[in-house]
């Protein structure tokens, strides 16, 4: 009798499966794309391997335009397979067996072929060799390769790998996710701009992302105002490592100081605003993450160095290698925290800690009627959520080396609180997919949309079409991706990209519940 | 001596004053019940009891030192545990995370514990694990511990939020209404529940609307009607009390008695 109530055991978890199983296969077909496609929009005059397709389709002449043709038809396979099988889908019908196989074989063709036409080009035959055609060894095109390569072993997995990527969804995630982090420097090793990119923007938001998420996702109280304790962390490392005041610390000692004066700034912000829920408490971190970029600018206690901020803050080292030259080390670094902090976060989220967060979120009054000491925890949330933010904002401190109260306004709480609720509130694989997505468009994307338009539509350029296109400042698209990316996640995917299990929209029930002070009549 | 010792307690609500001067005590292991009319007061009394609603004058008395103005934390890591009229569970945790809340506060892991997860949180999460898995069993819910809490079915919620109550180690569990919504087969459950959980040396103090749940399972009942005490005593003596009778049935009706 009763079973029939029992929920079957990992239904939830196999929903998820098939989530991450879309993004894998969606992500290799967008690798492979790019791979494709980055010569021709960077570098239109480029030749090599995955690189101006019209050349070879010009003249083709060598053996190894003919293993490209190969090549390129497997790609065409790995591309069009997600949109095969979403027309499955829509149609209702499974694919047959053999198209599991068929993109398998794609997979590892493409990957074995990829590496042999690059080995000949780079160290066997040299370029320009006549048994190759008119394929070149060039640094856009390595890049090219790489991210091809990638894109290859990605499809292999998914497709190889069908059930476990369907029934180990997290552990399927991150062994995709975190060689492309640890590789990512490799291979964009010529693009220094890239990297430090890559270390400022993804590496920090991520961290941003993982410390609101504690706030916002564990212990559900809305922060607008999260700017704020990055921006703290961020004048705590200019303060201590710059010569406004003649302090130099390593950076080393910063990030705990950071995540300290961050901790504590979140303690005194929670202390008295705690009784508030939902709404209230929303607005007043609103005015806090306003109040202290204002601070800043008034150059208060002449701590802050005004409107223009603090500059000539340290480039970090250990031992010889300077981390200003060698960006990528500040690159790697933040991932080593960042995985340390996912690990920490992870456990905590499991811990007895977390479970009283999460009752929190859930039931206010009953958790307190339960033995929890609802101002205490709620404060933990604030001051652990401040801490991580103080970490990232000592880092950002001593990538761009300058930091001004612009840097921290209302635009990076919204960009960060998007973040959270793209890749899914309260889950972390969910957080870190989602400023993954978010950082790339925004920061990625679409700055350099202005230059691949005025590059497509310059007349020369052999697929110049739109010519108007090259007049258009992408830039100017940011809030637009915001609310757009946020109204289509809100339609179809109210959870995030990847929900977390017991997903609750904090959001979306702030209007029922009440707060324990508003119960005792004290709010 | 007594367990709980409520003195000259009210509690007003701007111009509504929802408890008067109400006084009584309740002894250690006894089972006791609070009836009244819709609207008497008796939900605000175990709001005042368990901190969540500060008191307008009068004292809490638990084992003889004052509780009232604490914290509602703090009264239930002192020993009252209690459920709620409406159920208030954690509906998006399991079963088994809902128990395991109950046990959060003589947890001993401290947040580094949990965040290095040290043998002492994990072995402390395995142990309390299996004592609240324990916990559902006794109380038949073995086989719905991985389910989320607002998945299971109503009868099953009711007990679960006792469940969690128990997890909290109490001395007095106050429940709020525990009957209501049940079937015939499931009251008869949760009074043998009451029982087995007072012979294990637990007071207990309800609230219940179900007269025949009211009279076979209490030692003693407490009768509010408009925020007074109006009778107290064994169930024969309030069913025979004339005030109560009144209350209930209006003038002229204490002649005939609610048998239900």
């Amino acid at each position: 009798m009763l079973r029939f109530f029992r929920r079957p055991v990992g239904s939830a978890q196999r929903a998820q499966g098939s989530t991450v199983f879309w993004i894998l296969s969606v992500t290799a077909s967008g690798l492979l794309l790019m791979g494709w496609l980055l010569p021709w929009f960077v570098e239109p005059t480029a030749s090599g391997i995955g690189t101006s397709p019209q050349d070879v389709l010009l003249n083709p002449a060598g053996f190894a335009d003919f293993l490209i043709y190969v090549i390129a038809a497997t790609m065409l396979i790995l591309v069009l397979s997600p949109l095969v099988e979403i027309a499955a889908r829509i149609r209702k019908r499974q694919l047959p067996q053999i198209a599991d196989r068929a993109r398998l074989i794609a997979a590892v063709a493409g990957l074995a072929l990829t590496v042999a036409v690059w080995l000949l080009v780079r160290y066997i035959l040299g370029p320009r060799d006549s048994t190759l055609g008119p394929i070149d060894s060039h640094t856009v095109t390595d890049s090219a390769v790489w991210l091809t390569m990638y894109g290859y072993g990605v499809a292999a997995l998914v497709y190889g790998a069908r059930t476990w990527v369907l029934s180990r969804p997290n552990v399927a995630f991150g062994l995709v996710v975190l060689p492309f982090g640890a590789l990512l420097p490799l291979m964009f090793h010529q693009a220094p701009d890239f990297l430090l990119w890559a270390a400022a923007s993804l590496a920090v938001y991520t961290l941003l992302g993982l410390g609101l998420n504690i706030v916002v996702g564990f212990a559900g109280l809305l922060d607008l105002g999260y700017a704020a304790f990055f921006a703290i962390g961020a004048y705590a490392c200019a303060s201590f490592a710059s010569p406004n005041h003649h302090i130099h610390l390593p950076l080393w000692v910063l990030i705990f100081i950071g995540a300290a004066v961050a901790s504590v700034f979140g303690g005194i912000l929670g202390a008295p605003t705690l009784r508030l829920r939902g709404d209230y408490l929303a607005i007043v971190t609103l005015g806090f993450g306003e109040i202290i970029p204002d601070l800043a600018t008034n150059n208060v206690l002449g701590l802050t160095g005004g409107p223009s901020g603090i500059s000539g803050i340290d480039q970090p080292s250990i031992g010889p290698i300077n981390f200003g030259t060698n960006p990528q080390w500040f690159y790697w670094s933040l991932l080593i925290l960042s995985i340390i902090v996912v690990l920490l976060l992870r456990n905590t989220e499991h811990s007895r800690l977390g479970r009283a967060w999460v009752a929190i979120r859930e039931d206010e009054v009953a958790a307190a009627a339960t033995g929890i000491n609802t101002t205490s925890t709620k404060l933990l949330a604030f001051a652990m959520g401040a801490s991580v933010s103080g970490l990232a904002g000592a880092f950002y401190g001593s990538i761009v080396t300058i930091v001004t109260p612009e840097d921290f306004s209302f635009s990076v709480s919204v960009a960060v609180l998007s973040i959270i609720v793209l890749g899914g509130i309260g889950n972390i694989t969910g957080v870190i997919l989602g400023s993954f997505v978010l950082t790339l468009v925004i920061f990625w994307i679409l700055p350099h949309m202005n230059e691949w338009s005025m590059t497509v539509s310059a007349p020369d350029h052999p697929i110049s079409f739109l010519p108007g296109l090259g007049t258009v400042n992408f830039t100017q698209y940011t809030y637009m991706v915001y609310g757009v990316a946020l109204i289509l996640m809100m339609l179809l995917r109210p959870g995030g990209l990847l929900p977390s299990r017991a997903r609750r929209v904090e959001l979306e029930k702030g209007i029922e519940s009440e707060s324990l002070a508003a119960v005792q009549g004290r709010a | 001596m007594a367990l709980l010792d409520l003195v000259n307690v009210s509690k007003r609500f701007g111009g509504l004053q929802a408890v008067s001067n109400v006084s009584f005590a309740i002894e250690d292991r006894a089972i006791v019940s609070m009836i009244g009319p819709n609207g008497a007061g008796k939900t605000t009394a175990f709001n005042c009891v368990t901190g969540l609603f500060p008191l307008s004058s009068g004292q809490i008395l638990l084992d003889g030192i004052s509780i009232s103005g604490l914290p509602p934390h703090r009264i239930t890591r002192l020993g009252i545990a209690r459920t709620f009229q409406n159920i208030r569970l954690f509906s998006y945790m399991t079963a088994v995370d809902n128990v395991m809340v109950g046990a959060h506060w003589w947890m001993k892991a401290h947040v580094w514990d949990g965040a290095l997860r040290t043998p002492l949180s994990r072995h402390e999460e395995r142990s309390v694990e299996r004592r609240a898995l324990a916990l559902l069993e006794g109380l038949g819910l073995s086989g719905y511990a991985g389910s989320y809490a607002r998945e299971l079915p109503y009868g099953l919620q009711r007990r679960l939020e006792i469940a969690r109550a128990l997890a909290t180690r109490p001395r007095l569990l106050l429940l709020d209404e525990p009957a209501a919504g049940l079937n015939t087969q499931e009251k008869i459950e949760l009074m043998a529940l009451i029982g087995r959980l007072r012979d294990e040396g637990l007071t207990i103090f309800l609230i219940e609307h179900d007269m025949r749940v009211v009279m076979e399972v209490s030692d003693r009942i407490v009768v509010l009607d408009h925020g007074e005490k109006i009778a107290e005593g064994k169930p024969i003596e309030v069913r025979e009390n004339p005030r109560v009778i009144e209350a209930y049935l209006g003038t002229g009706a204490s002649q005939e008695m609610p048998t239900a």
